[in-house]
């Protein structure tokens, strides 16, 4: 029996739920047994049901934008062995494990570590202007690729089943995590040197006092690289500005009187 | 005072549901939460302007597996709040406020982590709790049982955002006539500096060869090209 689009609808919006009992035992299992249970439900009778659904609430990780494409895909093997016509190749847990800690790396490598800093940096630059529209222009461009990857790919699971992997395999998704994390780095250069100039043009001191900023820049980069926390680094950094501000007013002081 | 209180609290419970729980629209990062809190409050400028400093803070740290980052949604919606309702309280207004606020915001974000790593810790008895059902074959509880982890993450959420707010509101009217005329001199090269820290911080955690000379390459030619042109 097919499961029909309305309850592969149905499952999509539930996918959108996921995550909402996240715990530290079993990460998004729940969430995953909750968005498939319309479709198990149309696939197996009453009796059969707690069984097939207990299954699923063992340990369960993906990266959440990727959790559609292992749910079409794990929907389509329990399509075809309720049926009984065709016997799938893998066990349907072993293909959630198989999949699930992959997809999550490459969703986290290409999402968190480079399309979110890619596109913060893209909206920053209308903030710094003082653009309101700023914040609409982040979460618009950000969820283009998220919304398509969730869509599409919860179909192509649905309908390829095992193969989906290779569909994952022909996007090169690790390559281009790589690229938008280069993208990234680029656009916060660029996004850097634009608010120190604009303090810089601000304050109206010379232009090529910025050039110095990389300097700090660097040292904290490589400073963080070492594991420093971020709040340590702030407060290091303001503390430092702070005095340096405090005696600059003594200074100036002293010359006026 | 109340109603802005209200507003801060409503937005901090939706965009803390989005950071984990449901959709990852990423309405929950700072650059969103702040202004529309401020928007909803009359002074989206504020919000913006706190959304950039806290924006890149802790986009480095990474919501990898079972790793908790400090909660930089509630630091950003409870600053906003705190400049905009205090600043009428104190009749203050401007950089030196809202730095002060963010001073004391952004430290107490890591109790996020904690109400955030309790609701987690806590979500783990749902499992066993729909385990249970399903085994009755109460199937319509066990579905109940997942959505019910909503609560401990809007707990957690708003949990975070009280203690903020609470711990605002204690310290910086008392702080306030002390650091207002100091942290006037350098209040604006402090502003600039929180994005500039989170920008290194991201360089530094990047897994991205030759992070560094690609970043001075491209903060090089932008400068060169905003000095020229």
């Amino acid at each position: 029996m097919a499961i029909s689009w309305r309850t592969r609808l149905h499952i999509w919006f539930r996918l959108l739920l996921l995550q909402a009992s996240w715990n530290f035992e079993t990460l998004q299992g729940v969430g995953f047994f909750y968005a498939l249970f319309p479709g198990l439900r149309k696939l197996y009778s009453n009796e059969k049901l707690p069984e097939v659904s207990l299954k699923y609430l063992g340990y369960f990780n993906t990266h959440v934008y990727f959790a559609p494409l292992v749910a079409g895909a794990v929907l389509r093997l329990e399509e075809d062995r309720a049926s009984g016509t065709v016997v799938p190749e893998v066990e349907i847990d072993d293909f959630k494990e198989m999949v699930a800690a992959p997809y999550a790396a490459i969703g986290d490598a290409f999402f968190w570590g480079g399309l979110r800093p890619l596109v913060a940096g893209v909206a920053l630059f209308f903030a710094v202007k003082g653009i309101l529209w700023a914040p609409l222009i982040f979460v618009l461009l950000y969820n283009i690729i998220p919304i398509w990857i969730r869509t599409v790919f919860f179909s192509r699971g649905y309908r390829q089943g095992l193969k989906s992997v290779e569909f994952i395999q022909r996007h090169k998704l690790p390559d281009l995590a790589i690229h938008t994390k280069e993208a990234a780095v680029v656009i916060l250069g660029g996004l850097s040197a634009f608010m120190v100039f604009s303090q810089l043009t601000q304050h109206q001191l010379p232009s090529w006092l910025g050039m110095l900023t990389l300097i700090p820049m660097v040292m904290l980069g490589l400073v963080a690289r070492k594991g420093f926390s971020t709040l340590l680094l702030v407060f290091i950094t303001v503390s430092t500005i702070f005095l340096i501000g405090l005696f600059w007013a003594d200074v100036v002081q002293l010359i006026v009187f | 005072m109340t109603l802005s209180l209200t507003l801060g609290a409503l937005v901090s419970l939706i965009c803390g549901l989005d950071r984990v729980a449901i959709l990852q629209m990423m309405i929950s990062r700072p650059i969103v939460a702040a202004p529309l809190t401020a928007l909803l409050l009359g002074e989206p400028l504020v919000g913006l302007q706190i959304g950039v400093m806290v924006e890149l803070l802790w986009l480095a740290r990474l919501p990898v597996g079972a790793a908790v980052p400090p909660d930089d949604t509630q630091v950003a919606i409870a600053s906003s709040v705190l400049v905009i309702a205090l600043g009428q309280s104190l009749n203050a207004s401007g950089t030196e406020l809202l730095l002060l606020c963010l001073f004391v915001a952004v430290p107490l974000g890591k109790f996020g982590q904690y109400f955030d790593r309790y609701a987690r810790q806590y979500n783990v008895r749902l499992v066993k709790q729909v385990s249970a059902a399903l085994s009755r074959g109460s199937f319509l509880v066990a579905e109940g049982q997942h959505l019910r982890g909503l609560i401990s993450f809007s707990l957690s959420s708003l949990g975070t955002y009280a203690v903020i707010i609470l711990g605002g509101w204690f310290v910086i009217p008392i702080l306030w006539p002390y650091v207002q005329h100091p942290l006037s001199y350098s209040s604006s090269w402090m502003q600039l500096a929180f994005p500039l820290v989170g920008i290194t911080v991201i360089l530094g955690t990047i897994n991205v060869s030759r992070a560094i000379t690609l970043f001075c390459a491209a903060f090089c030619m932008s400068f060169l090209l905003m000095w020229l042109v």
